[in-house]
């Protein structure tokens, strides 16, 4: 199975540009994941690498084959939908026989393979059910096994989970990553889900507004965020706007030791997650004064809202110091300099 | 059905069709030409044989004349002589029309609100009712009607049976009655008089009304009206503040469409309207089916019922799309 | 209130059935004449209707072939501008949809006269297909309303999910699409087999007393009073309306069909 690859590939609705110009591979056999808020285009994209939308510029090409103007019924791409999209006239059986029959399998032959992977889904029992008869994670198993009856090249998903509930969700994401393993099948998945995405993707690729902002593995996406939009979606990040001075960033008064590639002057943005600042007792390097304002307990973790001089600030503290503070006392918070990343920032 | 069965009928993929004729195009020609040829050339033919002449003991010849319309405005003697008889049972069309369109549309207005409060099972047998009592032909309602009514069995003779006609007398409202035209010297008589012409008429259209307000009012959204009772309004209020002008448009709408289709009803009328009240649709039809053959008059005449029509429901449409695009 | 509510909807239901019921109470006549309540009661007048009066079984036939002629036509025609509207949207397929429902709209006594004009030029007039044609006409803006429902409630993924498994257009439209709005189509054929079953004013016209449909045989008896036989008709009527609309309650979504709002029970 050979790779996709997409160059150039862009969408207009009218005068609204839906996916900027975009190049993109998805190697053989990887997950690779969708990831961005609502109307980033990540679905628009997935339509056009299925065939149900053309692309306004851009090729699509599967190995060497370019496949742009191939309608969607010639790609065949297996897809499952948000909705599912289970026809209700048609038993779970034959929905999933579906693309066999019309593709010209005799009957029997194809409702055998149905069954066999309705075994697959562990659907054995259900092949002569209607589909109002079926639970919302039964559905998204026949939904899955009829996207794989017709072997697909490429498997998409389009937000495959958020018809169900919380609890089976996280199941059927684990479910669902050791099939794609099992039958090392390139795909890929929309989500805005963040923890979908690193829970199944080999590659997420985080979208907004249209444009790509990084691909990366998920442990890089957490860790490196390519932008302050991806640290902002990617998890919870606090920010600081400032100043970049020679090996640190001024806020205001204070200064943060962090250096950065910058020119001393430019405006920058300032992340650090929550779980990396810390409270401490002793004065030293970037141990900024902040008091207390709120605390949560939220079980695994405490949350600390604080006031500091840079601005609000959320700490994460997980484990058991045994200092119980509260609301209004006085504290150090320490910035790690290697936790610290700098962004450069657009100035309004 | 099965999926197989679907497909066998399924032709082989069709391929790309040829540049010339598209089936697609075929399709759009051929429907258009049934619509050109059976929804529109009928309005035409009405409107041209409008301004034919009538020959007297042959029928008609085309022509193109306006005495047709000039007889139904001001006679056809004008200028020595005027009559208004045309227009004033054009003017006894919309009087019956209106009068039974509004007095259908209040009382099947709350009739309807109550309906889109049941439960769903509940409010599809009573649509089976009430699309059931629409469909029944105009023919039969007034057969109803005119036996219930009738004065040897129906209603005047329960007056009679039960006493009621003699407490009527008693209490002297006999005589409001008779002066109303509802009365002989010894009972209750109830046709023919408008009474029993707006009766009927109403009659006719209270399913079409209740059909036609049922999607407005269903759609209502009952968080509105329960947010109102939260800050203490009381059910009246509530219906004045909120039902009401949420569904204005609708109602406007509604009572529009029904005034149009009885502009041309003609059963009830011919039965129950005194002779002096005949409407436009009876005269209509004496010209081109009854007795007089004046098929150019008939079709001016109904040309002109043809205008009010599309005027109301011009006025009707613009109310409907108003109230869509809020 | 609440009881006030129920209250007032009985009454409009009696309102509603009592010349109905005064109608069929009326057929048990025994006698020539219409009586209420009934005299000597008896079921002879349903033997007359249906089997030996030839004006009424006559008249029957010609109901019934009219009005499963007309509900068969207007739903072909009714189907392919439905789909055009639906999958095309163009300027043209809203014509033809206005176009089709003009007929329904207007005073039924002025597409009556038009039609007849019509059928005394191209010969059509007092032949009973040509009472199929005006009837499918008058009547195809419900078919079109209910195919339209239909067309829109189906889910535009279903037709992305048979693209994305190798259909084309037309498997699609076999698959997916006509077997998803066949209770609609039923639905719009089953309104216009009913009204066409009622209509008057326009077989008036185009029938030129060539022949009779039950509607127009009862209007015809107005002037001779009414029999009883006429009764039996208006039952014959009423019931295969309540059927009919019991059937499409039953097998499809009325209250979603008269507009309400699409609920998931």
């Amino acid at each position: 199975m050979p790779d996709l690859i997409l160059s150039g590939v862009s969408k207009s609705f009218g005068s609204t540009r839906a996916v900027e110009a975009t190049d993109l591979t998805f190697a053989q056999g990887q997950l690779t994941a969708l990831l961005g808020p609502s109307g980033c285009g990540k679905t628009t994209l997935l339509r056009m690498i299925a065939g149900l939308e053309d692309p306004t510029r851009g090729t699509i090409r599967l190995g060497d084959e370019d496949i742009t103007g191939l309608p969607a019924h010639k790609r065949k791409f297996g897809m499952v939908f948000q909705s599912f999209a289970l026809f209700p006239h048609y038993s779970v059986r034959e929905n999933v026989a579906y693309s066999l029959i019309i593709g010209g399998m005799a009957k029997p032959e194809a409702l055998d393979k149905a069954q066999t992977l309705l075994d697959t889904v562990q659907l054995s029992k259900f092949g002569d059910r209607r589909i109002g008869e079926l639970s919302g994670g039964q559905r998204q198993r026949v939904a899955i096994a009829r996207a794989l009856a017709q072997e697909p090249q490429v498997f998409l998903l389009d937000e495959p989970m958020s018809a169900l509930d919380a609890k089976l969700r996280e199941e059927m994401q684990v479910e669902l990553r050791l099939l794609q393993q099992r039958l090392g099948i390139t795909t890929i998945v929309v989500t805005h889900d963040q923890r979908e995405a690193m829970t199944m993707a080999d590659t997420i690729v985080v979208m907004s507004n249209g444009r790509v902002e990084q691909v990366a593995p998920p442990k890089e996406i957490y860790h490196k965020p390519a932008n302050a939009f991806v640290a902002d979606f990617i998890g919870k990040a606090n920010f600081f706007d400032g100043v970049y001075r020679k090996d640190g960033v001024e806020i205001g008064e204070q200064a943060v030791h962090v250096p950065a590639n910058f020119a001393a002057g430019s405006p920058v943005r300032l992340a650090i997650r929550p779980e990396s600042a810390c409270l401490v007792t002793e004065p030293g390097q970037n141990c900024i004064d902040a008091q207390i304002s709120f605390v949560r307990d939220l079980g695994p973790v405490r949350e600390y809202h604080l006031r500091t001089d840079i601005g609000p600030l959320i700490v994460e503290y997980a484990g058991t110091d045994g200092m119980e503070r509260v609301a209004g006392d006085k504290t150090l918070v320490h910035l790690p300099v290697e936790a610290l990343r700098v962004y450069p920032r657009a100035v309004a | 059905m099965t999926i197989a069965d679907d497909i066998k009928m399924a032709p082989a993929a069709p391929k790309t069709p040829a540049k010339g004729v598209t089936p697609k195009a075929a399709l759009y020609a051929v429907l258009s030409a049934v619509m050109a040829v059976f929804c529109i050339v009928p309005f035409i033919l009405v409107i041209v044989i409008s301004f034919g002449r009538k020959v007297d003991g042959a029928g008609w010849v085309w022509a193109f004349t306006f005495d047709n319309y000039q007889r139904f405005f001001v006679g056809i003697l004008w200028p020595d002589e005027v009559t208004f008889l045309y227009l004033q049972q054009l003017g006894y069309s919309f009087y019956f029309a209106i009068i039974a369109s509004v007095l259908a549309v209040l009382t099947a207005l709350p009739f309807t609100l109550l309906l889109t409060r049941l439960k769903r099972r509940t409010q599809a047998i009573w649509l089976v009712f009430i699309l059931a009592s629409l469909s029944m032909s105009e023919v039969f309602i007034v057969m109803g009607w005119d036996i219930l009514l009738s004065n040897n069995s129906g209603l005047p003779k329960l007056f009679q049976v039960t006493g009621l006609t003699q407490w009527l007398k008693d209490v002297g409202w006999f005589q409001i009655l008779r002066e109303m035209g509802l009365a002989n010297p010894r009972n209750v008589k109830f046709k023919p008089s408008e009474f029993a012409t707006i009766l009927t008429m109403s009659y006719l259209v209270w399913p079409y009304a209740v059909i036609l307000l049922y999607p407005a009012l269903s759609r209502l959204d009952p968080s509105l009206s329960e947010a109102a009772r939260t800050m203490g309004a009381g059910r009246w209020t509530i219906t004045r503040t909120v039902t009401l002008p949420s569904i204005r448009l609708p109602l406007m709408g509604t009572t529009l469409l029904l005034f149009v289709f009885l502009l041309g009803s003609y059963v009830s009328i011919s039965v129950f309207a005194t002779p002096d009240k005949q409407t436009t649709a009876v005269a209509i039809y004496s010209n081109i089916r009854g007795s007089n053959l004046d098929a150019p008059f008939g079709s001016a005449q109904a040309v002109i019922l043809l205008i009010s029509a599309s005027v109301c429901l011009y006025f009707g449409h613009l109310l409907n799309s108003k109230a869509e695009a809020r | 209130m609440r009881i006030g509510g129920h209250i007032f909807m009985a009454l409009s239901a009696l309102v509603l059935a009592m010349p109905i019921v005064v109608v069929c109470a009326a057929a048990l006549n025994g006698g020539r004449s219409m009586f209420f309540p009934p005299r000597d009661a008896t079921l002879a007048r349903f033997g007359e209707f249906f089997v030996s009066e030839p004006v009424w079984t006559n008249a029957l036939t010609n109901s019934v072939i009219v009005a499963f002629g007309a509900a068969t036509l207007a739903v072909l025609i009714a189907w392919p501008v439905a789909y055009l509207l639906w999958s095309t949207g163009s300027k043209l397929s809203k014509a033809l949809a206005g176009l089709g429902s003009l007929p329904f709209a207007v005073p039924p006594i002025v597409i009556g006269v038009g039609l007849g004009f019509f059928w005394s030029f191209t010969g059509g007039l007092g032949h009973i297909w040509s009472g199929v044609i005006s009837h499918a006409i008058l009547l195809m803006a419900l078919p079109l309303v209910t195919i339209s429902t239909g067309l829109q409630s189906i889910d535009r993924a279903h037709l992305d999910a048979a693209a994305t498994m190798g259909a084309t257009e037309r498997i699609a439209f076999r698959t997916v699409v006509l077997p998803q709005t066949m209770p609609y189509t039923i639905s719009g054929f089953f309104f216009v087999l009913v009204l066409s079953f009622n209509e008057f004013i326009v077989i008036f016209f185009v029938s030129a007393s060539a022949y009779s449909t039950v509607t127009l045989q009862i209007f015809n008896s107005l002037r001779n009073g009414y029999t009883p036989t006429m009764a039996v008709a208006a039952i014959t009527f009423l019931t295969v309306s309540i059927l009919v609309f019991a059937a499409v309650a039953r097998w499809g979504d009325l209250p979603r069909l008269m507009g309400a709002e699409q609920s998931k029970k």
